[in-house]
């Protein structure tokens, strides 16, 4: 049965490796069983529903992995940050961003011929730190708060799951705040060269880049802002999400890769060696700093994340198409 | 958070942690005779001590891993089933756990 495979395979990610096939073995015995008992209690066969009601009270598959594992090991400082529940994918994946962060930063190094310095990775590499930890604190902070819900369904089981009004109304507030902040920037170019704005100014580069991102930062919006109204039209995120990402990437990767100059000396600034300076630390603030080249990564990575449970939608899509029920999908 | 609610909380951690203990006693005393889990787990329900797969499964492991179960698999009724029974150690612990029980339950009922 697929909603129990996923189910199983969403609980195996987070179970102790040596051990992982023997308790999906004895777990998925254990499922199929219960399942059976209230098919014959019914009887009939359970609906898609019905069978996604009962893992929904079996547990959240993190939380069910979680029981297994010896290691409960967690981030505190004085109070819990990141709790043994998340702890295991905060590892996976700040290990994950710090290696492409590294390499990223040697490989933008060597094209650019500038020497490969401890210096020049401490940016990057703290602001993932400092990023991930804040994040999964977050999400920490708010799975301490509110148990019972599944914050993490694998992705064939996400479209049965109405959307989180929570996740909607954060991503509300951070897109609308976001969107204000770069249509506030041509007017208040302090807002993104700070204290240099008295010196310089955005490079006409920028003025090919706004349109399109402010239109992703709308999309953004307009996708919160459905999915708070509309919390069981599920198939909004990843399709919406898979076109802003993927939209994302060309327009980022020619502004990181292909735009050598993002700021420039104001008109009428002396060119001074000081100047000078300050517009090459300003170009790589913003370059390494706020976009960055992770930024870019995470926007192809979510693009292909999103498209993958895309899949299901697409699959439960064409099953009620054919059954004639299109409109319970939509 | 309202007293209410922090008794409620109080009252849920305090019955879990009397729980603990009751329940591996119980699982010890039910696999006296061999049993897969999901039997186990009714048995358990039957007894009046329902105990969800979350708790259970991991807990078999635990004391399987203590050397106080033995497991293998079988097939039965064409699928796959880990059977758990008390190992020679287990039996020996098990008895002593019960004396131990029985020693504090005449002991607590002259308390309360």
């Amino acid at each position: 049965m697929e909603i129990l495979e996923s189910y199983l395979r969403a609980i195996k990610r987070g179970l102790p490796r040596a051990q992982s096939d023997d308790i999906i073995k004895e777990l998925s015995d254990d499922l199929s069983s219960q399942l059976e008992e209230q098919r014959a209690v019914l009887g009939r066969p359970l609906t898609d529903e019905e069978v996604f009601a009962f893992f929904k009270q079996h547990g959240d598959p993190m939380t069910v992995a979680r029981r297994y594992r010896q290691d409960h090991r967690s981030l505190s400082l004085g109070w819990e940050l990141i709790g043994p529940e998340l702890f295991p994918m905060y590892g996976i994946l700040l290990s994950f961003n710090l290696t492409i962060t590294i390499a990223a930063v040697v490989v933008a190094a060597l094209i650019m011929h500038t020497p490969i310095r401890v210096g020049v990775f401490i940016v990057p590499v703290l602001a993932q730190i400092i990023c991930l930890t804040v994040v999964f604190s977050i999400l920490n902070l708010v799975r301490r708060k509110f148990p019972q819900p599944w914050y993490y369904p694998p992705a064939e089981l996400a479209p049965m799951l109405p959307v989180s009004r929570w996740y909607s109304l954060a991503g509300l507030i951070l897109w609308a705040t976001v969107t204000v902040w770069w249509l506030a920037v041509p007017h208040f170019p302090q807002l993104i060269l700070g204290s240099g704005a008295a010196h310089l100014e955005l490079a006409p580069t920028w003025h090919r880049f706004y349109v399109p991102i402010l239109l992703l930062a709308l999309a953004s919006v307009a996708q919160r802002v459905v999915s708070l109204l509309h919390p069981t039209w599920t198939w909004v995120v990843p399709v919406m999400r898979t076109v802003i990402n993927a939209a994302a990437v060309p327009i980022l990767g020619v502004l990181m890769f292909r735009s050598p100059t993002l700021v420039v000396l104001a008109a009428g600034v002396q060119n001074t060696p000081s100047n000078e300076q300050l517009v090459e630390n300003c170009n790589g603030l913003i370059r390494w700093g706020i976009l960055g080249p992770w930024l870019w990564l995470y926007a192809g990575i979510s693009a292909v994340i999103y498209a993958w449970y895309c899949i299901p939608h697409l699959r439960r899509l064409i099953r009620r198409t054919r059954s004639g029920s299109l409109s319970v999908v939509l | 958070m309202t007293p209410g609610n922090s008794n409620h909380d109080l009252f849920e951690n305090l019955r879990l942690e009397l729980r603990r203990g009751s329940l591996i006693l119980a699982v010890l005393a039910s696999l006296q005779t061999e049993q897969y889990g999901y039997t186990l787990r009714k048995a358990l329900t039957d007894h009046g001590m329902p105990i969800d797969e979350g708790t259970l499964y991991p807990l078999l492991r635990r004391l399987e891993t203590q050397g106080l179960l033995l497991s293998e698999w079988r097939e039965e009724d064409k699928r796959n089933k880990r059977f758990y029974r008390l190992s020679e150690g287990g039996k020996a612990i098990f008895k002593q756990l019960v004396a131990e029980w029985q020693s504090m339950n005449s002991s607590l009922d002259g308390i309360l």
